[in-house]
């Protein structure tokens, strides 16, 4: 109103000017990395805290000694927080180059074609000859292998010495019955009573989904099949949180006393004496008990069938390439070296598990804990069988309901038969999608 | 109160002793619902003066061995990169993202309020519609924009939108504001040779500055405290603002280090805090003179 048309008319085409341009810079960036023969960039994504952060430093670094023409870009998150910004990049094709990965996103990724193909790699680029053929098979979905384990788990049973000893209990044996178990927590916590502690002898645990597919495997089932469905019903779901029955009436630690010390476990905050769980989470009870805690005791978990494989090893991790990576062969080089250089094994630990890759290992001082936990994979050998098949998408929220289920039976709102039908109904929305 | 007083001329002996009683149970009863309040923020402080080892069994204030061992932790900084190095990344964006938004929205604001365009009733009310929009609808598409454009792990996607008056929100609130005011000062800058730029500098910009002041202060703290946004933007730790920094401490898959995590965030807060203190007189009056006219 105030101007001439033409001065409006001047000012617009600017305005577009000045948009074209800056949409054109914009393009001009996005492709100023192609064509080079020189060095390589490529982005490396993991999860992990601090601690990790300097050893994955330290791994790089000694990678690139190897490697000086390939720069990589190290970016880290929390776990959930990894997994958010994943599930974003995988819509556009901006995953990075090499990424640690978790197994129960691993279906979902490589069936969707987020993933390279490193059948063609395997002996290639990625040497296969120091890592157990069992492990190799974790990493294949569909016949394709998409991941290579860099370190195992297996379940087991920790107790805590110095804390059974306090209040004059002896530790369980191991194996034996699921009632015996029950029994040892009972007698655990009357002692701890008796001597005037605070302190219980375990966690229900119908509250773990692994304590679960345990037993289905030892009766020669399984959680859940390659086609998604599930080797259990109802009543098979039903008897087994009822075995949780003594806990609840106060064998175990009271629900109320879990959700106080949250997202600490009982055994995390020494108020329980024992807790069934992957052998790889030995460190982090270490490091969250505190300095007064130096040593854990692990055994094998009890047994539903004498004889049966009901154990398996489970990838800690994997490493994934993605499928979008416009430099595969240095892709490659990285992942075989995260996965079979002794240095990095020399710079984790057991950081990460047990290294599955034998040179690896080679490179590892294990400590106290770590040849402990070594020592409990091998006296397991014989109960250990073949693994499930890959977790099913969406697994990662069934094992979380199951827990959530676990904790509202713990804080008895919920009756057998109702967190019967929740899990049932949760079931059917996640394999129906 | 003074007036009460002024206009109580019998009777008053007994009333003043029991507005004193009234008063102090009104002060007892506040005072014990702002401890209830702030208690999680007296907990963080004195948490942070607690070993790791000790947040599992002990939940109460108070620590067991008070240490200083998680600010000595927390400035050495996570994975190579010192602690500073977030906060100058959280202070850059903030600011940045401050002076976007005032720039653009007043704009965008003196648009819609004073000049007569075509569709003028439909583009504000498609920008107030933007309001009803949630972001997680928006996050993917974004995304796959600033991916091809090449702009991940820059401070743009984070940063242009403040420059292009996205946030409804601010042009709302000063475009409310100017219409507040007299049309008749822009007719007098009109007659006295003022283009739209002019009066948008010289009148209009002093008379909204309590608007301007209230949109700088949520603007800075939407943005320090912004975490979805550098969480998918952002890909290099040294390029991290302080929301994401402050988790990296905690693993769930391994060990988490609760004293650190509480450390920082008690650090993170600072700045906020007196950001606030700082500019509360302003923001009070500016929530204040929303309502007014003229």
């Amino acid at each position: 109103m105030f101007r001439s048309r033409r001065a409006r008319i001047r000012s617009t085409v600017t305005a577009i000017a000045a948009t074209g341009v800056l949409a054109l810079t914009a393009c001009a960036g996005g492709s100023g990395d192609e064509g080079s023969d020189g060095p390589v960039t490529l982005d490396f994504a993991f999860w992990g805290n601090d601690v990790r952060a300097e050893m994955y430093d330290e791994a790089i670094a000694a990678f690139n000694e190897e490697f000086p023409d390939i720069k990589v870009n190290v970016s880290f998150l929390g776990f959930p927080e990894f997994w958010e910004k994943r599930q974003i990049e995988s819509t556009s094709g901006g995953l990075p180059d090499v990424m640690q990965f978790d197994y129960s996103y691993l279906r979902q990724y490589s069936e969707n074609g987020l993933l390279l193909d490193l059948g063609p790699h395997l002996g290639e680029g990625i040497d296969t000859d120091p890592i157990d053929e069992k492990i190799l098979d974790i990493g294949v979905v569909n016949d394709t292998t998409y991941g290579i384990a860099t370190s195992t788990n297996a379940w087991t049973l920790y107790q805590n010495p110095k804390l059974l000893e306090s209040i004059g209990a002896a530790p369980y044996e191991g194996g034996g019955s699921w009632e015996d178990y029950t029994d040892w927590v009972q007698a655990t916590t009357d002692a701890a009573a008796a001597a005037g502690q605070p302190i219980y002898g375990g966690t229900d645990f119908t509250g773990r989904i692994q304590n679960f597919e345990l037993q289905l495997r030892a009766q020669g089932s399984y959680l859940f099949n390659d086609d998604g469905e599930p080797g259990f019903d109802e009543d098979d779901l039903r008897a087994f949180w009822e075995q949780g029955a003594p806990f609840r009436e106060g064998a175990g630690v009271p629900q109320q006393r879990l959700e106080e010390v949250y997202p600490l476990s009982g055994f995390d905050s020494a108020i329980t004496a024992s807790e069934l769980t992957w052998d790889n989470f030995g460190a982090g009870y270490l490091g969250n008990l505190g300095e007064g805690y130096t040593e854990l005791l692990l055994v094998e978990p009890p047994i539903t069938e004498e004889g049966a494989k009901d154990l398996y090893l489970k990838p800690s991790m994997l490493h994934t390439i993605s499928a979008n990576t416009e430099h595969p062969e240095e892709a490659v080089e990285l992942l075989n070296f995260l996965v079979n250089a002794p240095e990095v094994g020399a710079a984790f630990g057991t950081n990460r598990g047990l290294p599955a890759s034998e040179t690896q290992l080679e490179g590892v001082e294990l400590g106290g804990l770590e040849a402990q936990i070594q020592e409990y994979e091998e006296s397991i050998s014989d109960r250990l069988g073949d693994p499930p098949a890959v977790p099913i998408v969406g697994y990662g929220s069934l094992e979380e309901k199951f827990r959530v289920i676990g904790t509202d039976l713990g804080l008895g709102v919920v009756t057998v038969d109702e967190a019967v039908e929740q899990f049932f109904t949760e079931m059917d929305v996640v394999l129906n999608q | 109160m003074t007036a009460t007083t002024a206009a109580r001329p019998i009777g008053t002996r007994r009333q003043p002793t029991r507005k004193r009683v009234a008063t102090i149970v009104w002060a007892v009863a506040l005072t014990l619902l702002t401890l209830l309040v702030l208690y999680p923020l007296v907990w963080l402080v004195f948490s942070t003066f607690k070993p790791s080892s000790e947040f599992g069994s002990n939940p109460g204030l108070f620590p067991e061995s008070p240490t200083l061992q998680n600010y000595v932790k927390v400035a050495e900084g996570i994975g190579g990169t010192p602690l500073w190095r977030f906060f100058g990344n959280s202070l850059l964006i903030a600011s940045i993202a401050v002076v976007g938004t005032l720039i653009s929205s007043s704009m965008a604001a003196y648009a819609f309020a004073r000049i007569r365009f075509k569709g003028v009733g439909v583009f504000f009310a498609a920008m107030i519609g933007t309001l009803l929009l949630p972001f997680h609808v928006l996050i993917i598409p974004q995304y796959i924009v600033f991916q091809k454009l090449g702009l991940i792990d820059t401070y743009v996607p984070l940063l242009i939108g403040k420059f292009l008056a996205v946030e409804a929100f601010f042009v709302f609130l000063m475009v409310q504001f100017i219409r507040g005011l007299p049309r008749e000062l822009d007719e007098a800058a009109r007659i006295d040779g003022a283009g739209h730029i002019r009066t948008f500098v010289s009148i209009i910009l002093p008379l909204i500055k309590p608007a301007l002041i209230t949109s700088a202060i949520f603007s800075f703290i939407w943005t320090w405290n912004d975490f979805l946004g550098p969480l998918l933007y952002i890909t290099s730790p040294e390029k991290y603002p302080l929301p994401i920094a402050l988790r990296l401490y905690n693993d769930a898959t391994s060990t988490s280090d609760y004293g650190a995590t509480v450390a920082v965030s008690m650090l993170a807060l600072v700045p906020i805090l007196l950001f606030f203190i700082v500019f509360q007189r302003f923001l009070v009056a500016g929530v204040a003179t929303q309502g007014l006219k003229g």
